[in-house]
């Protein structure tokens, strides 16, 4: 068990060291030159020279992978090219800030929206309600967001004027309820089918069907047995998807003008901001390695039935 | 919670062991009881109607689908034009279609390659050879996985586009041919090769854990024991095992890939014009989503038009990819 | 266009691939198209070209009362790539570092004479014109209370040039300056050509009488910076900036919103406004605006029919943007197959029908242009004659082409900036037009920005479109000579004709205007003539928004401090 937890720890430098070689090489494959990229249109070949110099770009392949390994192990990526000369890092804590609040407002729609609906479902199984709920919900979760986000923008924002069309303006504003509503609902849907799957699960347990044997209230039957033990393996498929969120709010980011971390890689691409961009996903990579890691120990000790060879 | 995410088939199906090949009784079976779900049914015709819209596009269009027609611009649906008319005067109705057939070929590419040929082949490897084969490609998947994916696929598209392109005017301009570029085939294996990151991992998951419990099944040691070459105890003896939850993983990943693409063209990273896609649509009639608003309220039609086929799309393989998980596990949940 | 160089005096500056409003979207912001651009942000593009419109194109002045203070203008803006002035090389950048920070002098709205004194008083040109001496304003003062005198001037000029600012357009700008270039390479952190006269006096010696030497010291590279604010912050200095600018940087929410206060300390009448507050969202302009939460913008080609709609409530708030001096065109590359056959150029100029698609496409958004030289741009001609739409002899023109069978034809790619999105109704129009009229199919492909401005360089395009190109100052030189000169580096079609050449070179040292400009026109009728583009439209994106309790906004094609004279009536 610790030797697992051991070699997880360990084998994860050498995951984030790949990606980071692989990040490396897109870059070098990518065309355009930063020099030229940094200097704009009119510069001539000589100080394209020089700036080629001083960004070092002439060394060796391996100098440079190694010089970037070394600046990314003190915290420094490097600087942007499009951002003129500020630190990577300075620019993405804030995106990356402000596309985490946006994701955790979206789970907490998604949360609130879909256990309460999942479990009713289940509740109601045999009825027409519980189809009418899955399929409702599954309607909305192949929503494309190509029309979400301009209908919801329209109808609240246009029309009834009861919150702002688009910006950002932190946790706690009007700005994010339509962004979140965009994201969270979809998620919804999958928290729906979870929570329905796994309350029926839960219902078909002697213990539930004892408690009601014994004739203990519906209500106490549903909330301190059901909906609890129901809960649990919903609470897992949470950190997932918190995990994969990452990156996964780019058009919406886009539509609603957010400043989060999908745009900013977006605009990375199509600006050849390397620097940036391969910090991006470095960190991203980074996030979803030790996510996994962490779950993968939260269910040894969770449930030592589960053994991890 | 992400764009290209779908319903994740169930981790682990527990494989059901039974004999090779697979008894035809068996599918007639499954067959009859898909056809007992109403919604699943309807959605698979459905499914099936829309893709063969796309594939008889040459067939069933109304008009050309780069011809523009500056006398009629922004037309509302009529005979003429059943959809009506983009800003250039071009028939939504026969951009549509072909931007169907586009969505058509890059699902059927990138599942042949990616999912099936890539991730189906690995996953027996890994499976049955376990050891550090195995471990080689789990972590070969996993650093590729650590990122996130509709951004690597994004990446991909925008750095690999030119090297490829260049690539095939080349062999165009040296064999003679033409057309490599201009109809499409090379955006196609531009988008292939961009979404594989997405595709074969999953599916190579899937397959791995199913081996590594059928390796241990009685006929297949009896198999082993009898001398069968490796290859055929893999593809003529676990394989058909492994079919059902490959089909349930399919169905489900349709619908992300089909998004992916419309993303990607979105961008613009992915089908060049004039050749129509239902993103290139998206993205040209939103202006990449800041005119999306006035659009969706002065010209409803050239946003809807490709909006709903994709909605459609997405929404019925969720549902038939259900029933095939009812249907052919029944036992997993 | 990102990292625009804003060349003025020195040329063209190569404008965003807004080819057309609506086009192709501007690379620099990749996320926003140009319906969300706003207006001001287009002005703020590269252009030194006068303001020639009159100045109450903005809101009508309400009830004769005068201007009044007060209030917080917000409008629509994308995250500066900088907020330091020596850095600065696009728009974005510009249009708020001009409202903030300032210099010698400021490029004002009078053609004849451009150049308006700023925090110098005056100034007086010697030596041959080698030698310029600044006299400064009285009790200038930072907005800090620090006094700004000379020396801090140059201070300023050497640090912009200094290697550890990492300034890409300081060699540009200053390089004329003597001893610029050595602490440019690192050799020296000193400029002799610098010299403090006294506390308010500024004296610039220049390595050649440069006349456009004074135009480049409006752009901020030139611009003066408190020594003891940028030095005692650091790298984050542009976080507390003290400027000598209308307004000072109140606050800085990267992705949020930049929020700018009046300075009390500006040597003028300070600024009406509070606050002015840019919303660095991006998102969907007209919808924020329809929700108060923009006081301007742009109206994009979805938005126009509507807004055109005289019962519609948004119809009072419209008023017309004045073009800005541009002209957008596909471009061919003269010295690659097909297009170095001229009749096969003039035939594609024929085939298309520029009318029909302004009209139908554009909602006459745009104008066809069928010269160069924009109209009531110095030098426009009326004379020059277009190559008009004309099917049947488009065709006859191909026919006598040595590329009218088909097979003989090379493959011809039309290569347009895609950051993405669509490659830019224009284009596939345009093409459409080619393959109806001539039957001429071609491939557009879209690469992005970086691969495009490289391979433009290095004239590996056979044919681009996506791109327009501004004026940097009245003149017709900024067309002609620097577009079409056969050995001018920006000349990216590789055009090249002996006849333009020579009027050209005549013209930089004619000294009679009216013959100076018959020159430029007779090169001009020769390039258009020879089809070495295909001219699309000039001045675009003409119609903007302005809530009605918005005074003063004047739009301007100049990147000029406007936000000063606006007043709020609310």
């Amino acid at each position: 068990m610790l030797a697992y937890i051991l070699r997880r720890l360990l084998w994860t430098p050498v995951l984030l060291s790949l990606a980071a070689f692989f990040v490396f090489i897109m870059g070098m494959c990518a065309p355009g030159d930063p020099a030229e990229l940094r200097l704009g249109n009119r510069a001539t070949p000589e100080r394209i020279e020089r700036e080629r110099e001083r960004l070092g770009l002439d060394d060796p392949i391996p100098v440079r992978y190694v010089r970037y390994v070394n600046g990314v192990l003190k915290g420094d990526f490097g600087d942007s090219y499009h951002y003129q000369g500020k630190p990577v890092l300075e620019i993405i804590a804030p995106r990356l800030w402000v596309s985490m609040q946006l994701n955790i407002a979206a789970l907490i729609v998604a949360v609130l929206v879909g256990l309460p609906l999942g479990f009713y479902a289940a509740k109601r199984q045999g009825t027409g309600r519980d189809p009418a709920i899955v399929i409702s919900m599954l309607i909305l979760y192949a929503m494309p967001v190509f029309f979400t986000a301009p209908f919801l923008i329209l109808f609240f924002a246009v029309k009834l004027h009861w919150v702002p069309a688009a910006g950002w303006g932190g946790f706690f504003s009007l700005q994010i309820i339509l962004p979140a509503l965009t994201i969270g609902i979809p998620g919804a849907a999958i928290f729906v089918r979870f929570m329905r799957a796994s309350t029926l699960d839960v219902i078909g347990q002697e213990y539930v069907r004892t408690a009601h044997a014994k004739g203990m209230s519906n209500f106490v039957v549903n909330y301190r047995h059901v909906a609890r033990n129901a809960l649990l393996p919903v609470l897992t498929i949470m950190g997932f998807t918190l995990a994969g969120m990452f990156g996964g709010s780019l058009i919406v980011e886009l539509i609603y003008g957010i400043p989060g971390a999908g745009r900013l890689s977006l605009d990375a691409i199509f600006q050849r901001d390397f620097p940036v961009l391969t910090a991006f996903v470095l960190l991203g990579a980074a996030m979803l390695v030790f996510a996994n890691l962490i779950i993968d120990i939260a269910y040894t000790i969770v449930d030592p039935r589960i053994r991890l060879q | 919670m992400k764009n290209s995410q779908t319903f994740d088939p169930p981790e682990e199906m527990e494989p059901k062991l039974k004999d090779v090949p697979a008894a035809r009784g068996h599918w007639r079976n499954i067959w009859a009881n898909f056809r007992r779900r109403r919604l699943a049914f309807i959605s698979l015709i459905l499914v099936a109607f829309i893709y063969l819209l796309g594939i008889f596009a040459p067939v069933i269009q109304t008009h050309d689908y780069q011809e523009t027609n500056l006398r009629r611009t922004q037309q509302g649906p009529s005979t003429e034009n059943w959809f009506g008319t983009d800003r250039a005067g071009r028939d939504l109705y026969t951009r549509v279609v072909w931007g169907i057939q586009t969505t058509v070929i890059i699902t059927v590419t990138s599942f042949a390659t990616g999912s099936l040929l890539l991730g189906v082949t690995i996953g027996l490897v890994a499976g049955y050879f376990r050891g550090w084969v195995d471990a080689v490609i789990m972590r070969v998947g996993e650093v590729v996985s650590a990122f996130p994916d509709i951004l690597l696929i994004i990446l991909l598209a925008a750095t690999l586009r030119p090297r490829i392109v260049e690539f095939a005017r080349s062999v165009e301009d040296s064999t003679g041919m033409s057309g490599l570029v201009s109809s499409g085939i090379v955006d196609y294996v531009v988008i292939g090769i961009a979404l594989l990151p997405l595709s074969w991992f999953g599916m190579m998951r899937l397959v791995r854990g199913q081996v590594l419990v059928l390796r241990e099944a009685e006929y297949v040691e009896a198999a082993r024991a009898m001398g069968t070459s490796t290859p055929r105890i893999l593809f003529r003896h676990i394989l058909p095992n492994v079919v059902s939850p490959i089909i349930v993983s399919v169905s489900f990943g349709i619908g992300a890939i089909a998004l992916s693409e419309v993303v990607l063209s979105f961008f613009g990273l992915g089908v060049q014009p004039p050749r129509p896609s239902l993103g290139v649509m998206i993205g040209e009639v939103t202006a990449r989503g800041g005119a999306s608003v006035s659009v969706l309220r002065d010209h409803p039609e050239q946003l809807l038009a490709p909006i709903i086929v994709v909605w459609l799309l997405i929404f019925c393989w969720n549902i038939v990819g259900d029933a095939l998980n009812d249907v052919l596990n029944p036992r997993a949940r | 266009m990102r990292r625009t160089f804003f060349g003025m005096a020195l040329g063209l500056a190569l404008i965003a691939a807004v080819a057309c409003s609506g086009d192709s979207a501007s690379p620099t912001e990749a996320s926003a198209p140009p319906t969300s651009t706003p207006p001001a942000a287009r002005a703020t593009r590269p252009a030194i070209a006068p303001a020639l419109q009159s100045k109450d194109d903005a809101a009508p002045s309400s009830d004769g009362s005068g201007p009044m203070s007060g209030g917080a203008f917000n409008t629509l803006w994308s995250d500066p790539p900088t907020m330091d002035p020596h850095l600065v090389t696009d728009g974005t950048s510009y249009g708020i570092v001009i409202e903030v920070f300032s210099g010698l002098v400021r490029l004002g709205s009078n053609p004849s004479n451009p150049f308006e004194p700023d925090l110098a008083e005056s100034w007086s040109i010697s030596d041959g014109g080698k030698v310029y001496e600044f006299k400064l304003r009285k009790d200038l003062t930072f907005s800090n209370g620090d006094p700004v005198t000379a020396q801090d001037f140059k201070w300023s000029l050497e640090r912009a040039a200094h290697p550890d600012t990492a300034s890409t357009v300081a060699e540009e700008f200053l390089g004329d300056i003597v001893g610029i270039q050595d602490i440019v390479d690192g050799n020296a952190t000193s400029a002799e050509g610098i010299e403090v006269v006294d506390e308010q006096t500024l004296r610039l010696t220049i390595d050649a009488p440069k006349a456009y030497f004074i135009a480049k010291l409006t752009y901020p590279t030139a611009f003066v910076l408190n020594k003891n604010n940028v030095e005692s912050l650091g790298r984050n200095w542009t976080d507390e900036p003290v400027s000598t600018g209308p307004f000072t940087l109140k606050e800085y929410r990267i992705g949020q919103r930049i929020r700018l206060a009046r300075n009390d300390n500006f040597w003028d009448r300070v600024a009406y406004l509070d606050e002015v507050v840019f919303n660095l969202a991006g998102g969907v302009s007209m919808a924020m605006y329809e929700n108060d939460e923009i006081d301007i913008t742009s109206v994009g080609l979805a938005d126009l029919e509507r807004v055109q709609d005289p019962t519609e409530e948004l119809n009072k708030d419209l008023v017309e943007v004045p073009p800005n001096f541009a002209v957008s065109y596909v471009g061919f590359n003269i010295n690659k197959a097909p297009f170095d056959d001229a009749n096969f150029r003039q035939a594609l100029n024929h085939s298309v029908d520029k009318q029909l698609i302004a009209d139908q496409v554009f909602s006459n958004l745009v104008k066809p242009a069928y010269g160069i030289i924009p109209p009531g741009f110095p030098g426009f001609s009326a004379e020059i004659q277009g190559l008009e739409f004309d099917p049947q002899l488009a065709k006859d023109l191909l026919a006598q082409s040595a590329y009218a069978d088909v097979g003989s034809r090379p493959r011809i790619v039309l290569t347009v900036p895609g950051t993405g999105g669509s490659p830019g109704l224009t284009t596939e129009v345009v093409a459409d037009m080619w393959r109806q009229n001539l039957g001429i199919e071609i491939e557009i492909q879209q690469v992005e920005w970086a691969t495009y401005i490289q391979d433009l360089h290095r004239g590996r395009l056979q044919a681009w479109s996506g791109l327009s190109w501004q004026a940097d100052y009245p003149d017709p030189q900024t067309f002609i000579d620097v577009l079409f000169r056969s050995n001018s580096a920006i000349n990216y079609g590789g055009y090249a004709n002996t006849q333009v050449d020579d009027y050209v070179v005549s013209a930089q040292t004619e000294q009679d205007a009216t013959k100076r400009v018959q020159y430029y026109n007779d090169a001009e009728q020769i390039v258009v003539s020879e089809a070495a583009w295909l001219p699309l439209w000039w001045g675009v994106d003409s119609k903007a928004l302005v809530k009605p309790w918005v005074k003063d906004y004047q739009f301007s094609s100049l990147t000029i401090a406007k936000l000063k004279d606006v007043w709020l009536d609310k």
